[in-house]
């Protein structure tokens, strides 16, 4: 197996819409742990797996996804053989139900017809989890498999990977049946993570095939037609390490805390499984003598002068003396001003917190605070 | 058509003085700032300056400095119209030899600088730690029509004795210029940065290359040969933080420098806003501060796990602190270990040195201690 012969496709288009959070940004170029976007993930584990070819298939908010994925070559080995694309349907701009995946591979669709890979890895941004391609290709190659989709035993589908697809599979492993999770599922369940591993010409085929007649079907619908019409048989593989759905501003939250724990630490960081990103050029964080700092991340370009507290800096945050931060987000560039409260709150970018003034939200509902206010 | 200015970073210094740091690396290589090496400092000056083209001279140690410098990437040196070498000892016609001085080094590379055929040249070293830009000097330099400018920092007159010390009118030219003078009669010490008209130093390395008492050295023996033959030659004052970091100790403080503790003056963070320094991409997780951390006015990178006591420390990427430790006045390099319940005082702990679990390290700290052992 030759990993040349693999494209690879990292989905913004499969993300939920998370709202206020994702109101100027996709929610894969959203800020996580301070230092990554969340399609950080989905591109280390492309290039982790030696695929080089990348298509980005940019749902909308290009300016930001652009604006993180830089010159593109943080994600390559090699510069010249690596590409990664920005993948974009601009006719499809002014329409969001059209605005989807198979539309906009369609849309540039010289990736289906123009090149010689035998396989097509799809892999969305909101579900993250470190995956090596490698050995489910290998898996897809051998039993000469069509399609191949990646799932992920979960307990309780009513607590997680809502709007995903919850499969059902038959004695040899294959999918017999998918509903869309929504909440009213009970018990534990076998949840899609969205990674469809396809045979270049059978995509290029079914988009040929079905597009025409229902051009608002996505992926996912694809993927039902399949393995539930029994067009193909789509055969599914068990990944059993750390995963997280991205579905709420809630869980944005709560999956974020929980990195702090070193146990989902290592589920998600593995020393050799890097997770790269594109570097900033900011100095390391600073912090004064008056500095208060437990249970945190802290970016660099920060300035720590007060209390930080079960929290998440991201760069170039600034906490003035007598401020505190209590379980709290804070995104880059904003000030926390001298005395100032942050508690349960998630401060999005180039915010500026007054002295001595208080923004709480409640322990189980975290307040969000818009992009460059000033409180 | 040729160009304006070129840089010749001199980087082939062996920094004895630095023990084990500089054992296997060159000085020019050494860590700085937690997240820094020395020689980013006058490359990203190079950078911030629009100097695009920039010959790196090293000899001692070098290749894991030249692999660092490989295109100029880091610090953005590898675009259009920019050009960064490498430029080690090489074999010629006339035989082969190490460089045996400044002078020397930049002599031996004159194809180099003919081929890029610059109005001037820079020279400047490799291991000195400051933050500018070049754009006044050359202002100044060109408006003079000078032959060579140096650049200068006032120096106290009790330390005058240990450098270079030059006379000036006062209009700023040269009148005298003394190695290390007994009895010093000016406190400007030569920084070791001179931009020369290349026509005129091209002439002056040639003819001193034929000279067989020369040590080949640009203090030592140019700038004198220079001013004896009534050159045109103007010094420049430079303000601001500038470090020739010789020995351990002052390397410390170097680092010590930089926190918030320090002089908020010469602190090189504070001139960040338009003259970043650049540096090499680490792929490190994000910074974490366990729930019994304490932080005292501290530099900390990314990719450092901070769980025990850290008080006045300047902390690299990849260095563990564990829970119990105490470090104070360190300099912990990157993927340092510090074992459980160890304490450690003044110290400079080395790339990748172990300290063990109780270990204790320079309790009376008299001086600096110097913690090279690896696990």
């Amino acid at each position: 197996m030759n990993m040349k012969d693999v494209i690879g496709m990292v989905n913004f288009h499969s993300s939920p819409l998370i709202r206020p959070l994702c109101d100027s940004r996709s929610l894969g170029s959203t800020s996580f742990l301070g230092r990554y976007a969340l399609c950080d993930f989905a591109l280390s584990n492309f290039c982790n797996s030696g695929i080089e070819r990348v298509g980005l298939l940019v749902k909308d908010h290009e300016r930001s996804v652009l604006k993180h994925v830089g010159s593109m070559d943080s994600w390559v080995h090699n510069t010249k053989t690596g590409q990664m694309r920005i993948l974009f349907n601009e006719a499809a701009c002014n329409n969001p139900e059209l605005n989807t995946d198979l539309n906009n591979i369609k849309e540039n669709d010289w990736i289906l017809y123009d090149s010689n890979a035998d396989y097509v890895i799809l892999a969305p941004v909101h579900i993250i989890a470190p995956i090596d391609f490698r050995p489910l290709l290998e898996k897809h190659i051998a039993n000469k498999e069509r399609i191949t989709v990646l799932a992920t035993k979960i307990d309780n589908p009513k607590e997680e990977y809502l709007g995903q697809d919850i499969l059902s599979l038959d004695r040899l492993g294959y999918v017999e049946d998918i509903r869309q999770n929504d909440g009213s599922i009970e018990g534990p369940s076998l949840a899609s993570m969205g990674v469809v591993i396809i045979n270049r010409t059978v995509l290029a085929d079914m988009i040929h095939q079905f597009l025409p007649k229902n051009p608002y079907l996505h992926l996912g619908g694809l993927v039902y037609r399949a393995a539930v019409e029994g067009i193909y048989k789509v055969k599914c593989e068990i990944y059993d390490g750390y995963s997280r759905c991205f579905d709420s501003f809630k869980h944005y939250m709560d999956y974020s805390f929980e990195i702090l724990e070193r146990e989902h630490f290592d589920g998600l960081f593995r020393p050799s499984w890097p997770i790269y990103t594109i570097t900033q050029d900011t100095p390391p964080s600073i912090y004064s003598e008056t500095a208060n700092v437990s249970n945190s991340f802290v970016s660099n370009g920060s300035t720590v002068e007060g209390t930080v507290i079960n929290s998440i800096l991201c760069r170039n945050v600034k906490v003035a003396k007598g401020a505190v931060v209590r379980n709290s987000i804070v995104f880059s560039n904003t000030k926390i001003g001298e005395d100032a409260v942050v508690e349960n709150a998630l401060l999005d970018k180039y915010g500026i917190i007054t002295r001595g003034h208080h923004v709480s939200g409640k322990e189980d509902d975290p307040i969000y605070v818009e992009q460059g206010i000033i409180l | 058509m040729g160009i304006k200015i070129a840089a010749m970073v001199l980087a082939g210094g062996k920094g004895t003085r630095l023990k084990s740091l500089t054992r296997k690396t060159a000085k020019p290589a050494v860590s700085y700032g937690a997240k820094y090496r020395i020689i980013d400092f006058p490359l990203s000056n190079c950078a911030n300056s629009g100097i695009n083209h920039v010959g790196v001279l090293t000899q001692y140690e070098s290749s894991e400095l030249n692999t660092y410098i490989g295109n100029g990437k880091n610090w953005g040196l590898n675009g259009v119209n920019s050009l960064t070498s490498v430029l080690t000892p090489h074999q010629t016609e006339e035989g082969s030899s190490w460089y045996r001085g400044t002078a020397d080094a930049i002599y031996e590379n004159l194809d180099w600088l003919d081929r890029l055929d610059p109005e001037h040249v820079l020279i400047l070293s490799g291991d000195h730690i400051y933050c500018t830009t070049f754009d006044e000097m050359l202002a100044r330099h060109i408006a003079a029509k000078a032959d060579c400018t140096i650049s200068v920092i006032e120096v106290p007159w009790e330390e005058a004795s240990r450098f270079g010390i030059l006379e000036t009118d006062e209009k700023g030219n040269i009148t005298a210029f003394k190695e290390k003078p007994k009895n010093p009669t000016s406190n400007l010490a030569s920084m070791g940065i001179y931009i020369f008209d290349y026509k005129t130093l091209r002439a002056e390395l040639i003819a001193d290359a034929k000279k067989e008492n020369s040590q080949h050295d640009f203090g030592g023996d140019i700038i004198p040969t220079m001013l004896s033959e009534g050159k045109r030659m103007i010094s420049y004052t430079f303000k601001g933080y500038w470090k020739d970091v010789g020995t351990i100790a002052s390397l410390h403080q170097a680092n010590m420098d930089l926190l918030l503790s320090g002089d908020p003056e010469i602190n090189l963070f504070t001139v960040q806003a338009s003259h970043r320094i650049y540096t090499e991409d680490t792929h490190a997780v994000p910074q974490y501060v366990g729930p019994k951390a304490k932080i005292r006015d501290c530099l900390i990178n990314q990719g450092a796990t901070i769980l025990g006591e850290v008080d006045h420390c300047v902390i690299s990427d990849g260095v563990v602190v564990q829970e119990g430790a105490v470090v104070r006045n360190s300099v912990l390099m990157a993927d340092a270990f510090i074992g459980k319940n160890a304490r450690v005082n003044s110290a400079m702990c080395g790339p990748s040195s172990f300290v063990g679990e109780n270990e204790i390290i320079n309790e009376e700290a008299k001086d600096i201690a110097l913690v090279s052992k690896t696990k």
